[in-house]
């Protein structure tokens, strides 16, 4: 009990002290101290989106890919208890894609000047969307509970084998406005070609980890709740 | 609203950060709903 408790309070501690230094942290020319962070031109403040927005594409994958595994396990053994846990991650990794797609947009209009441009990111999360929105029309369209979770289980592995190629292959193979595309001169990305400043680098992946626990923390809640829904 | 977001980008970043907030009650919401219907079944 008290372990858990201790890491609810650290993950709010850990996500607040990202929000606060995410939002607050100076953006100069020349930085001169661990707390500034370079300026990027065309990004300007907006670049402290990255601390916020690919978190929640991050989360999206983790979640998609957990609903395959415990689908697999699922139609392994074939107890309700990995029907539930594959659901719960799904539903989650569906608040995530939303996330992830309407806090892009956003981003997207003060960059690029529309919400919606058919980038090839946006493009590959719109398509997400809907085979995770055909997912719950599937779940919902069967109601003898034992064949809509092997429906759903099946249906959970083909969708989440699609959830990588979506997010880092498609992406990287089509010229687009997001960083890391095709035929983009800073090559595979900030992140990954480590072109980002390290105080920016270090909250990036502390705001990864830490949107990933909250995650957790999100999905325990929900599978407990299913569980009890099921007994009931 | 626009204008007052492109010139102000801290702003953009708020908004962003609201959306995530939000999208989180949102999801407390439902989970709520679903413990209120087990309340009321018991």
């Amino acid at each position: 009990m008290f372990e858990k408790l201790f890491l609810k309070i650290s993950i709010t501690i850990w996500l607040t002290i990202i929000i606060v230094v995410g939002f607050v942290f100076p953006i100069v020319d020349f930085p001169q101290h661990w707390y500034e962070f370079p300026l990027i031109p065309g990004l300007e403040d907006k670049a402290r989106n990255i601390f916020f927005h690919v978190p929640m594409a991050w989360v999206t994958v983790v979640a998609f890919v957990m609903s395959m595994v415990y689908a697999i396990q699922y139609l392994k053994k074939r107890t309700s208890e990995y029907d539930i846990r594959s659901v719960a991650a799904a539903e989650l990794g569906m608040l995530f894609c939303v996330l992830a797609t309407v806090t892009g947009a956003i981003w997207a209009k003060f960059n690029w000047g529309t919400f919606w441009n058919w980038d090839p990111r946006q493009t590959s999360i719109f398509i997400l969307l809907l085979i995770y929105a055909a997912y719950f029309a599937l779940r919902s369209a069967i109601d003898e509970e034992q064949k809509k979770a092997t429906l759903s289980a099946v249906y959970s592995i083909i969708a989440g084998v699609t959830v990588p190629f979506f997010i880092f292959v498609m992406p990287r193979m089509m010229k687009g406005l997001h960083p890391g595309s095709k035929g983009d001169s800073e090559g595979a990305g900030p992140v990954l070609e480590f072109k980002m400043a390290p105080n920016m680098l270090v909250i990036f992946f502390a705001s990864l980890i830490g949107f990933t626990l909250l995650y957790w923390w999100m999905y325990s809640v929900s599978v407990r709740l299913k569980r009890l829904e099921e007994k009931v | 609203m626009y204008e007052l977001l492109e010139n102000n980008q801290l702003y953009i970043v708020l908004t962003i950060i609201l959306t995530i907030w939000f999208g989180f009650i949102g999801y407390l919401f439902r989970l709520e709903r679903k413990i209120k219907k087990l309340e009321e079944k018991k």
